[in-house]
């Protein structure tokens, strides 16, 4: 992980971009997270709800930016993740995780960096809104 | 949803996080980093094992209905999930068996020009490892709307 003193507020890590997505990413999450609600997976359950076709997990995109997220702060590293569900997204989107540093604090003897990170499709419609904190040496 | 649902707690559950878990829900999020798959990395990265990814407590949310059975919920397809937020405490790793227990935080309504009166509940998982340590806290936020939807 970085150093508390080498981040400044204002920084970005590299984007993270995710697809085009498929059905087998929808139905590889259902499996990992044990989601079974059947408009992520089922195609005509979901038809017969009004919706196109199957969408998926808010929380694969929220992975997603937990990713972007880790991998730039360190895993081990998070205090707290939040993860805020904004749109829906589709088969065939490309999701963008994009994420920067809105603070620094010290706390409790701890060094703190805060971010905000977010999931947009291709037509830059946001999908996540998240912040986190991670604590640094 | 049931107002006076709110403050209950719900029967504790137990579940071990298994390493193939871990890998399985790396896999599914793409995240290729070997910590997930290979102790010898984890070691290497500082870590006192292969760890959980950030949001892979949020799978064993499923493992009881009873908090979400309390809500009193007329047509789940009235209902969104809003949010979901963690506090990481202490490490969680392969191995590691933890206790979770729920608690209904609150129900609260707020007005919406779009949806109607919209109803919130926050639903509070406590997550305690093998030695009594409190390594983690989940908080889920389900809305209730005015409109049908599909999520």
């Amino acid at each position: 992980m970085p150093a508390f003193s080498t981040i400044q507020v204002g920084d970005a890590p590299q984007p993270l971009v995710c697809g085009p997505l498929t059905r087998t990413d929808f139905v590889r999450y259902v499996g990992a997270s044990h989601d079974f609600n059947p408009n992520h997976h089922d195609e005509i359950y979901a038809q017969n709800n009004g919706n196109k076709t199957v969408f998926g997990m808010g929380m694969l995109a929220g992975g997603y930016c937990s990713r972007l997220v880790t991998e730039w702060l360190g895993i081990g590293s998070l205090q707290r993740l939040r993860i805020r569900f904004a749109s829906r997204f589709w088969p065939d989107d490309v999701l963008t995780c994009t994420a920067k540093v809105t603070a620094k604090r010290e706390a409790g003897g701890r060094r703190l960096v805060d971010c905000e990170f977010t999931a947009v499709n291709q037509a830059g419609e946001t999908i996540i809104r998240g912040d986190a904190t991670a604590a640094l040496p | 949803m049931d107002k006076n649902a709110a403050g209950k707690s719900f029967t504790p559950y137990e579940f071990r996080v298994e390493r193939g878990k871990i890998r399985e829900f790396a896999d599914a999020i793409g995240d290729p980093n070997p910590v997930y798959r290979d102790p010898v990395a984890a070691a290497k990265a500082g870590l006192p094992g292969i760890p959980a990814p950030p949001t892979l407590l949020r799978t064993f949310l499923y493992e009881t209905p009873d908090a979400k059975n309390a809500l009193g919920v007329r047509d789940w397809s009235y209902i969104v999930h809003g949010e979901q937020e963690f506090e990481y405490l202490a490490p969680v790793v392969a191995g590691d068996v933890l206790t979770g227990q729920d608690r209904i935080v609150s129900i609260t309504e707020k007005e919406s020009k779009r949806a109607g009166t919209l109803q919130i509940a926050v639903i509070e998982t406590t997550f305690v490892n093998q030695r009594g340590e409190k390594v983690q806290v989940a908080r889920r936020t389900l809305v209730e709307t005015g409109k049908r939807i599909s999520d």
